[in-house]
């Protein structure tokens, strides 16, 4: 009696350790959310007024940033850091690209994106698009932005300000936070680009 | 009626020269230069009260602009949002109150012309209890401009 009670258990046992065993290969076989939705190839317009593709940017990491031109204080205060941070890496300009998309395309063409984008002394990629592209790219990204009213009988654009970071293979390889520490980023940055 | 209504505000003057003064001094008054397109730009500025008594930079005002207001910027879950200070920012006493990229700028829009950087704009300070002071604004370089300031 005692001894095929102890069968039965055993039994249970192994069942149990191959379903959890099961269980655990369905969990590693479930690719991580962010590896699938994040990026992806796009279409835009560039600073010459001629379509962006998203090819144009492989070969070498990137960093993307979303903003408006209008933007007085978040979007040129990253985009000076982000050039700061390239020259603090040391490996020159080519060792990544900056990339400002706007969203805010109503008052931002190509001419506005272009003229910030050179504000800064160094190489950044400036882009715009149809407000129907900058939907699209918006969503792919991740990136919310809404316009409110800023009391002039004009608007400003709340908008996700946190820089996205992209392998030179157009993998996501995460992110730099607006209020990161200068150390925390540039450490993120060297392994982007080693 | 009008007497009583002289008596109370006079009343109410006196009471208010029996708190200590507050003392301002302005300092680092910086904004970018602007490109192309752009019609608005942020002002930054230290303001250190050196007094017993605390203060209130209720508005501002520009000649450079159709529009001058306070703004505070905050970051939440990664999202920018920019507002406008209505009820003013609070200028404690012996504490300096910064106003630096990310946080709290003074707003100008409708820029009647592009700032150049080497320029000088000048804005006005309205505060609650001390007397309205003129700042002269340095106009750098936007690539250079205000890191150490930024978070």
């Amino acid at each position: 009696m005692l001894r095929r009670f102890r069968i039965a258990a055993w039994i249970l046992v192994a069942v149990a350790a191959i379903g959890i065993a099961l269980l655990w290969f369905r969990i590693e076989q479930q690719p991580s959310a962010t590896s699938v939705s994040l990026g992806g190839p796009f279409t835009l317009v560039g600073a010459d007024g001629r379509p962006f593709s998203s090819s144009r940017l492989n070969g070498r990491p990137y960093a993307l940033f979303f903003g408006f031109t209008h933007c007085p204080d978040v979007c040129p205060t990253t985009l000076a850091r982000l050039v700061q941070l390239r020259d603090q890496l040391g490996k020159g300009a080519q060792s990544f690209d900056i990339v400002f998309v706007t969203v805010d395309p109503e008052r931002d063409g190509p001419k506005e994106v272009g003229a910030f984008a050179q504000a800064f002394n160094a190489p950044i990629i400036g882009l715009t698009g149809s407000p129907a592209q900058i939907e699209q790219v918006k969503k792919q990204f991740g990136i919310y932005s809404e316009k409110v009213p800023d009391g002039t009988g004009d608007y400003t654009v709340d908008h996700t300000a946190t820089v996205l970071l992209f392998s030179k293979g157009g993998k996501f390889d995460g992110t730099i936070a607006h209020e990161e520490q200068p150390a925390a980023a540039l450490a993120k940055l060297n392994r982007l680009t080693s | 009626m009008t007497r009583l209504a002289l008596l109370f505000a006079l009343a109410l003057t006196s009471c208010g020269r029996h708190e200590p003064a507050a003392d301002l001094k302005l300092s680092n008054a910086w904004a970018r230069e602007t490109v192309a397109g752009q019609n608005g730009a942020a002002v930054y500025v230290t303001i250190v009260n050196n007094g017993a008594g605390g203060d209130r930079l209720l508005g501002v005002s520009s000649d450079a602009a159709t529009h001058a207001m306070l703004h505070s910027t905050s970051t939440d879950d990664g999202v920018m949002r920019m507002r406008h200070l209505a009820d003013g920012l609070d200028i404690p006493s012996k504490a300096a109150v910064e106003l630096t990229p990310g946080r709290t700028h003074i707003m100008l829009t409708g820029l009647k012309q592009p700032l150049k950087r080497g320029e000088t704009i000048q804005v006005r300070l309205d505060f609650e209890r001390s007397a309205d002071q003129g700042l002269d604004v340095k106009v750098l370089d936007p690539a250079a401009a205000g890191l150490q300031g930024a978070r």
